[in-house]
C-alpha cells in the first residue's frame, strides 16, 4: 500500500492546458475521490497517474518513487474503467488471470489468486461465463476482480458506476466501500456524482477547469466550502444562492440587502468586502427554516413541490431567482402557492462576485 | 371475413411490390444458375448438345489441363490469401495508431490500388516486370540478382508476378475492413491490458486477433472466392493463354477458353464452373467451422 504525491502537475495538448498545476498528497490506504463537472480534468489526472497520458510538467510519486516516465504496468497500480474494458472473447476466469500469465506467475498460483478474488467479489458461480452473459453490475465486479488479482498498491477507478442503473449504483457503491475496508489499499476514484464522492471518500478533491478548488473530508467540504463553486457542487439539492449587495460594514460583520426580496437585510459575521459590492448569499435547502425561526424571513412563489415520503422539496422562486427548500416536517405548507421561509445568518455563507468566500 | 379479405389484399400488395425484383432476379440469376447446372450434364460441341449424364465429370478427372488449372488456382489461393490477410491486418493495426503521422495519406495510398483501372495496372505491371523493366533493373542495381529474371516466361516467376499483382491490388481493400473493425474496439480494453502489463505482441495475438475474428473470417471467405475466380490479371498478363505452358492458367480462364476460344464446349465449361461453386462452398464451410465461436461449439 502506497502513498501518492502530485507536485505541480500539468498537462497540455498543444496549446490547450487541461491540468493547470495540481499539488496533492494522498496517504496510504486513503480513499480519495476526484470530483468535478465534465471537462474539469479529473479523468485526465487519473490517466496521468495511471501512465496512460504523459505528464507535461511536474512530478508524480508513488510510494516515494518518481513515476513520471515509468511504464504503466510497473507503477503498482490497477485501473477499473467506466466501460469495464473486459476482454469479450475470454471467460471471467480468463479475464481475471490473463495479465498474470505475462507476469511469470505459475498456473496454479494464477488459479489461486483468481479464486481468492472471485471469493471476495462473489464471482465464483460466474467464472466460466463470458462478459456478454453478465449483467452490468457483474461485469463491473469482474473488472474490479481483474484489478484485485494483480494485488496493486493503488487502485484507480474511472467513473466505474456511471453505466449502471440507479439501484445497482447504490449497491455497487456499498460494495466498493466494503472492498476498501477489506483490502486496505489506496484508492483514487473519479466521479462526477457528488453523492458517490460524499459517501465513499476519506478525502474529496474538487476540480474545476484543471485546478483543484478544494481538498478535504466530505463533511468539511459540505460545512465549510472554500468558494461558491464547491458550495454549489457539493450537496444535493444544490445550495441556494441569493443575489445581494453589501450595504453596511461592521468590525466583524457585514450587512447585505437581498436583491429579489423587497429590501430584506441580513447581518452576517464576515470580514472583507466593501459597501456596494455585489455578493451571493449561500444557504442550503435544509437550512431554510420555518418563518420566524431565523434572522430574516423571505416569501417565495412556489413552482413545484416534490414529495419523496420522508422529505419534501419545494422549488420556488422570487423574481426569477430559484430557491429549493427542504422540509421533513410541516409538509402541509408545501402545497401552498406562496411559502415563507427563514434564513439563519449562522447557517449562511457569503461569496464575493468572484465566487470566493467572505469569512 | 373482412379481416381475411384484408389480409389477402395485403399479401397481394406485398407480392406486387417485390414482383419486379423477383422477376429480374429469376430471369438473370436463378434461371442461368439452374440452366448452367442442366448444361453441365450436356456433352457435345457448339450447339450440337446431348445429355451425357456424368460424362463431363468423368472427363474432368482425365483432363490434364483442368487438373493443371485446378492446381494453379489452389496454389494462388494457398499462398496469396494468407499473405494478403496477414499484410492487411498488419497495415490496419499500424495505421490505426493514433500517434502515427500522415495516417490518412497512408490509408488512401494502400487502398487506392483496388479502385485503379484493371487494364491500366495490368499494363503497368507488365512493363515493370518486363525483362528490361524497372523491377529487374532495381534488383540488379541492388545486386540481389545477377541477370534479369524472365518474369513472364518462367513458370515459377509468372506465378509470383500474379500473386504480387493481386496482393498489391486487394490488400488495401481488406485492410479497410480491419480498420473499421479496429475502430469499433473499445480503446480502454487496450489500456487495461497495458496497465496490466500485457506486452504489445500479446495484445495483438490474444486481444486484437480474437476480437477481429468475425472480420478475418469474412475477408478470408471473400478473398477465397475472389482468388478461385481469378481471371482478369492472368488474362491481361498472358494475353489470355495462361502461359507460359499453362503455368498461370486458372479455372476461370480455362472456362473462358473452353467457351469462347476453343471449339465451344458449353456443357463441359458449365461443369468446370460448378467445380468452382463446390470448392468455394467446401472451403467456406471449413473456414466457418474453424472460426466457430467457442461457446456455440
Amino acid at each position: 500500500m502506497s502513498s501518492l504525491t502530485l507536485r505541480g502537475v500539468r498537462k497540455s495538448y498543444g496549446n490547450v492546458e487541461v491540468i493547470k498545476g495540481v499539488d496533492l498528497d494522498i496517504d496510504s490506504k486513503q480513499f480519495v475521490v476526484f470530483v468535478g463537472p465534465s471537462g474539469c480534468g479529473k479523468s485526465t489526472l487519473l490517466r496521468m497517474i495511471a501512465g496512460l497520458e504523459h505528464i507535461t510538467a511536474g512530478d508524480l510519486e508513488i510510494g516515494g518513487q518518481r513515476m513520471n516516465d515509468v511504464d504503466p504496468s510497473k507503477r503498482g497500480i490497477a485501473m477499473v474503467f467506466q466501460s469495464y474494458a473486459l476482454y469479450p472473447h475470454m471467460t471471467v476466469r480468463e479475464n481475471m488471470g490473463f495479465a498474470l500469465r505475462f507476469a511469470g506467475v505459475a498456473k496454479d498460483q494464477i488459479a489461486r489468486q483468481v479464486g481468492d478474488a472471485a471469493r471476495i467479489l462473489a464471482l465464483e458461480p460466474l467464472l466460466d461465463r463470458f462478459p456478454k452473459e453478465l449483467s452490468g453490475g457483474q461485469r463491473q465486479r469482474v473488472a474490479i476482480g481483474r484489478a484485485i488479482v494483480r494485488n496493486p498498491q493503488v487502485f484507480l477507478f474511472d467513473e466505474p458506476l456511471s453505466n449502471l442503473d440507479a439501484e445497482l449504483r447504490v449497491h455497487m457503491r456499498i460494495e466498493i466501500a466494503r472492498l476498501h475496508k477489506e483490502l486496505q489499499t489506496t484508492i483514487i476514484y473519479v466521479t462526477h456524482d457528488q453523492v458517490e464522492a460524499m459517501t465513499l471518500a476519506d478525502k474529496i478533491v474538487v476540480l474545476r477547469d484543471g485546478i483543484i478548488e478544494q481538498v478535504g473530508r466530505p463533511l468539511d467540504l459540505y460545512d465549510d466550502p472554500a468558494n461558491q463553486f464547491v458550495a454549489g457542487f457539493i450537496g444535493s439539492p444544490r445550495m441556494n444562492f441569493l443575489a445581494g449587495s453589501i450595504v453596511e460594514k461592521g468590525v466583524d460583520t457585514v450587512t447585505i440587502e437581498l436583491a429579489n426580496h423587497g429590501g430584506t437585510r441580513l447581518t452576517l459575521p464576515a470580514g472583507g468586502g466593501a459597501v456596494g459590492d455585489q455578493v451571493a448569499l449561500g444557504i442550503r435547502a435544509e437550512h431554510l427554516g420555518l418563518p420566524g425561526t431565523g434572522t430574516a424571513d423571505i416569501t417565495l412563489d412556489v413552482d413545484v413541490a416534490e414529495h419523496l415520503g420522508s422529505t419534501s422539496y419545494v422549488y420556488a422562486n422570487a423574481g426569477g431567482e430559484a430557491v429549493v427548500i427542504e422540509r421533513e416536517e410541516s409538509r402541509h405548507e408545501t402545497g401552498k402557492d406562496r411559502i415563507t421561509v427563514s434564513i439563519s445568518a449562522d447557517k449562511a455563507y457569503l461569496f464575493d462576485s468572484k465566487g470566493q468566500r467572505l469569512r | 371475413m373482412a379481416q381475411a379479405r384484408l389480409a389477402r389484399r395485403e399479401h397481394l400488395t406485398g407480392w406486387a411490390f417485390i414482383a419486379p425484383a423477383l422477376i429480374l432476379l429469376g430471369l438473370f440469376m436463378i434461371y442461368p444458375i439452374v440452366w448452367s447446372l442442366w448444361m453441365s450434364f450436356q456433352v457435345g460441341k457448339g450447339m450440337n448438345l446431348s445429355f451425357g449424364g456424368f460424362a463431363n465429370i468423368e472427363r474432368l478427372t482425365k483432363d490434364p489441363v483442368f487438373l493443371r488449372a485446378l492446381g494453379n488456382t489452389f496454389t494462388f489461393f494457398i499462398i496469396q490469401v494468407p499473405i494478403m490477410i496477414t499484410l492487411a491486418l498488419l497495415f490496419a493495426v499500424a495505421l490505426n495508431d493514433a500517434t502515427l503521422r500522415f495516417r490518412g495519406l497512408f490509408r488512401t495510398a494502400i487502398f487506392l490500388p483496388c479502385v485503379a483501372s484493371l487494364i491500366a495496372y495490368s499494363t503497368l505491371f507488365k512493363s515493370m516486370f518486363a525483362n528490361d523493366g524497372v523491377v529487374n533493373q532495381a534488383l540488379m542495381a541492388l545486386h540481389v540478382i545477377g541477370g534479369p529474371i524472365a518474369w513472364f516466361s518462367d513458370p515459377f516467376w509468372a506465378k509470383v508476378v500474379v500473386i504480387l499483382a493481386i496482393t498489391w491490388r486487394w490488400t488495401g481493400y481488406n485492410m479497410v475492413f480491419y480498420l473499421a473493425a479496429l475502430q469499433n474496439i473499445d480503446r480502454s480494453i487496450y489500456e487495461a491490458a497495458r496497465i496490466d502489463g500485457v506486452p504489445a505482441w500479446a495484445r495483438f495475438r490474444y486481444l486484437t486477433i480474437p476480437m477481429l475474428k468475425p472480420v478475418i473470417l469474412f475477408t478470408t471467405v471473400i478473398s477465397t472466392i475472389g482468388t478461385l475466380q481469378l481471371f482478369d490479371e492472368v488474362y491481361n498478363f498472358t494475353a489470355g493463354t495462361g502461359g507460359p505452358s499453362d503455368s498461370t492458367l486458372t479455372l476461370s480462364l480455362y472456362i473462358y477458353n473452353l467457351t469462347f476460344k476453343f471449339m465451344p464446349s458449353f456443357g463441359y465449361s458449365a461443369t468446370v464452373s460448378w467445380v468452382i461453386v463446390v470448392v468455394v462452398g467446401i472451403l467456406s464451410l471449413i473456414q466457418f467451422l474453424i472460426a466457430r465461436d467457442r461457446r456455440s461449439s
